[in-house]
């Protein structure tokens, strides 16, 4: 009977690592066969990458688009003298990071001999690539190549061979972080990257020039704040991570699209509306609701809680279909928040319990209250921006955001629907099974095309629909299929015994689902969504059929047509298959550290 | 009078009835695997159930707590009949524990969350009463240090253990054990068969479907034989396993003991 206790403190520590020219000589080398095939992938690869040489460094790429052009990558039209909006807004996400990276203890185990021996292999790549690269690369970068390759590989060795017990010590993550804010903060000031300003509408481009300050500060400034978020969160997770993690959940979830809408965006408020119509409003579903549920949250007053919910769900739904026929008026908002009020109502009984938790769940809706309505009241309020061409949102800024909420909404959309699919009553069935089946049978441009272009002609008059809406919901429901087929096979992989065990236990359904069948589904189901939400955040490049500037259509189409750069497109289109890649990569990675951490202790 | 009643001690028969079971019938499909059982379980009483593979006594304990619904007689446990009641479900389920063969703890949360999750989400207990209580009734079965581990990091029999420690945290009145320690190594059947003979002398009532004689004729109050779907034979541990009245209950002794 062992004990294999994992703690987090410990770790196991690897296996010393054979020589480099031993390494080659036993994987690469060690038969007839193995020399063959390494012969032959070795002249593959090495034509593969003479050939990206050769695009990367040709004389018809033109880089300076690229470099140029970066801020139209990145934020499209967004009015130049706002900017510094946008800086504010990463601000806020690179604290989110830093913190979240705090709060969550987050510390890939990786040895100072793994590092080295990355360092290493970069620096081998660097002077592979100097020594095929074309003759038409300019010798300063060939040059640099080399430098910065025999540095890397050389020092790297040394290194190796001079500290003891390289592959026992790990490398704490504080110092990976920063030092790998140092070497992007110093390549950024370091690096000439070019220089362009518009004035007049006149593009003046000055290349080989280091980027303007107007550009490097604002970065180190990111840099900056997410260290100092990681070590003051630190401090802080030693104490209070529990509170920090709840509280970075919420952020995560409704923080996007708030620094969308209200910092991005900057509504105009017309205070006096606001006073008057828009507070009264909130403060009544606040308040109102919140009594509600403290009162219905006793125990013992279940089936009360489900006859109110029911009603005021049903109620919602009335209020939908009237505001179709045009019955009555009522604002979206209200008719909102009155859907919400009935939904949170009829899971009290799944979350009763003693006083402490009453005055929680009702706290927490009214933290809800207080940021839904702000959202829709900024929402629906006109802009301050002078945009040239409507949306306000373009380039990766854009594929980023419609990504990251298509991915957070279509979650929980899946997950219910492959319950529907998977319930024992035939209704939720049959209805659930008819929509998977049918949006999977549909390419993703139709379902784009249908919500952008089509949906707004069947609306009532009066009721409006904006092309970034619309987008956003087409593409979720889209995502939600396929995510909840992915996690029905989650849900077929947990063993019949569970379910007879909540039972015996006497766990009601929802919480037999939430508690037990659910995060059992989802660990099993991980590489499925984690592949999903990757093709979701490749496909958003779609969003150009139906007029978004994504980052795609910026580089296929609008800096091809610069007069500077005509018919320029390989540059652009490899830098950003770079960004996809380090974003889809970023993906992986984390999914795999999620399912490492996932299998602790599980498996026997 | 039944074959079941006319087994009553005197001691036994002035308790009151905890289970009652008339008649139940239950078919999977055009197999019967349940022909009128007729059985009153007293309480605080030990009763074991014997028999061959396939001769009803796990699904006539499941019918119990509802895992199996029956088609036709009457069970009823503590005085609530158990039908298709949602409601009658729901009170039953809180008053029978169930202990399975192959454990089914809950993969993904500690120990102390397994046997923790049900008091503080169904019963309503505050956290910290419900860890105390756990904490307790993990020393009770005796591996309190096993309390921060996930069930895959522990053996078999302290697997069953903690599952033994989940059920007990419902703090039910009636416990049904679906052959605990088949699914163990010879080894860890001991310290299984301790703590349900601790759990006995405490004066839980109990049904165990088992194999392990000696657990039987140690501690069981009354010995239940079944076969094919009905019960053939009771008695007390003297008298099953001195003179057994029936044939085929000879026929099953003799093969296994």
């Amino acid at each position: 009977m062992s004990d294999t206790s994992l703690s987090n403190m410990s770790r196991q520590p690897e296996t010393p690592l054979p020589s480099p020219a031993r390494w080659v000589r036993d994987n690469l080398f060690s038969s007839i066969s193995n020399t063959l095939q390494t012969i032959f992938f070795s002249l593959i690869i090495f034509g593969l990458l003479r050939w990206v040489l050769g695009q990367v460094f040709s004389e018809e790429s033109d880089w300076e688009s690229v470099a140029t052009n970066i801020r139209l990558l990145m934020t499209y039209n967004y009015p130049a003298d706002q900017f510094v909006r946008i800086w504010v807004a990463a601000g806020t996400v690179f604290f989110a990071i830093g913190s979240s990276f705090a709060a969550w203890n987050i510390n890939p185990a990786i040895t100072i001999r793994r590092l080295v021996v990355g360092f290493v292999g970069f620096g081998v790549f660097l002077l592979l690539c100097a020594v095929i690269a074309p003759s038409v690369a300019p010798s300063s970068i060939r040059n640099g190549m080399y430098i910065v390759g025999a540095v890397l590989a050389v020092g790297g060795l040394v290194v190796r061979r001079l500290v003891p017990g390289a592959h026992l010590r790990f490398v704490p993550f504080s110092r990976l972080l920063t030092g790998a804010a140092a070497i992007i903060v110093a390549l950024i000031w370091i690096l000439p990257f070019g220089r362009h300003s518009f004035s007049d509408g006149e593009l003046t481009i000055e290349r080989g020039v280091s980027v303007a300050s107007s550009t490097k500060v604002p970065w180190t400034v990111l840099f900056v704040v997410l260290l100092v978020a990681f070590f003051g969160g630190r401090v802080l997770a030693a104490r209070f991570a529990p509170v920090m993690r709840r509280a970075l959940i919420a952020w995560w979830v409704i923080g996007p699209a708030f620094v969308l809408f209200l910092v991005l965006r900057d509504p105009a408020f017309d205070w006096g509306r606001v006073w008057s119509v828009d507070v009264p409003i909130a403060a009544a579903f606040a308040l109102g609701g919140g009594a509600l549920l403290y009162v219905l949250a006793r125990p013992g007053r279940d089936d009360l809680a489900r006859v109110v919910g029911a009603v005021l769900v049903a109620f919602a739904i009335f209020n939908w279909i009237a505001a179709f026929a045009g019955w009555y008026p009522m604002l979206q908002k209200v008719r909102i928040s009155f859907l919400l009020v009935g939904l949170v109502t009829l899971l009290v009984p799944t979350f009763a319990g003693e006083r402490s938790a009453r005055i929680r769940l009702a706290s927490s809706w009214i933290g809800l209250i207080v940021i839904v309505h702000w959202l829709l009241t900024a929402i629906n309020t006109e802009s301050t921006l002078v945009i040239s061409a409507p949306p306000f949102l373009g380039g990766l800024v854009l594929t980023v955001t419609i990504a990251y909420y298509v991915m957070l909404a279509s979650f929980p959309l899946g997950v219910l629907l492959s319950l529907a699919r998977t319930s024992k009553m035939p209704i939720f069935r049959v209805l659930s099974t008819s929509f998977i089946e049918v949006v999977r049978g549909v390419p993703l441009i139709t379902v784009l095309f249908f919500f952008s272009i089509m949906l707004p002609l069947f609306l009532p008059r009066g009721m409006g629909i904006s092309d970034l809406a619309a987008v956003f919901i087409g593409y979720t429901l889209f995502s939600a299929a396929y995510m909840a087929e992915n996690l029905r096979g989650g849900l077929q992989s947990v063993r019949r015994g569970q379910y007879e065990a909540s039972d015996a236990l006497g766990l009601s359904t929802v919480q037999r689902t939430v508690f037990i069948v659910l995060p059992q589904a989802l660990r099993v189901a991980i590489p499925n969504l984690v592949g999903q939400a990757i093709a979701t955040f490749k496909e958003t490049s779609l969003i150009a059929i139906v007029g978004g500037f994504d980052i795609l259509r910026i580089a296929n189409s609008t800096i091809p047509n610069q007069p500077d750069f005509l018919g320029q497109k390989r540059p652009a289109l490899l830098f950003i298959a770079l960004v996809y890649f380090v974003f889809t990569y970023s993906m992986s990675k984390s999914a795999q550290n999620l399912e490492k951490k996932l299998q602790a202790g599980q498996a026997r | 009078m039944t074959i079941a009643d006319r087994a009553l001690t005197e001691e036994l028969a002035g308790r009151k009835d905890m289970i009652v079971c008339r008649g139940v019938k239950k078919w999977f499909g055009d197999f019967q695997a349940l022909r009128g059982v007729d059985i009153t379980v007293k309480d605080r009483e030990v009763m074991v159930v014997l028999g061959p593979s396939g001769s009803g006594k796990s699904t006539l304990i499941r019918c119990i707590n509802r895992l199996e619904a029956h088609q036709e007689g009457s069970i009823v446990v503590d005085g609530v009949e158990l039908t298709n009641d949602l409601r009658n479900i729901e009170k039953i389920r809180s008053e029978v524990g169930m202990v399975f063969q192959q454990f089914n703890l809950f993969p993904h949360l500690t120990v102390l969350d397994n046997v923790t999750l049900a008091p503080i989400w169904v019963r309503k207990k505050p956290k910290a009463e419900a860890v105390a209580k756990a904490m307790e009734l993990l020393e009770r079965v005796g591996i309190p240090e096993q309390a921060a581990k996930f069930p895959g990091q522990l053996s078999g029999g302290q697997q069953q253990r903690v599952a033994i420690a989940r059920s007990l945290a419902m703090e039910p009145r009636v416990m049904l054990f679906d052959e605990p320690t088949s699914a163990l190594d010879p080894e860890m059947i001991k310290e299984v068969l301790d703590v349900m003979k601790e759990l006995a002398r405490s004066g839980m009532t109990m049904i165990v479907v088992t194999h392990e004689m000696g657990f039987a004729r140690e501690v069981a109050d009354r010995l239940v034989f079944m076969e094919s779907g009905e019960i053939v034979e009771v008695g007390t541990p003297e008298h099953f396993f001195a003179n057994p009245k029936e044939e085929r209950t000879k026929l099953f002794l003799s093969q296994i003991l």
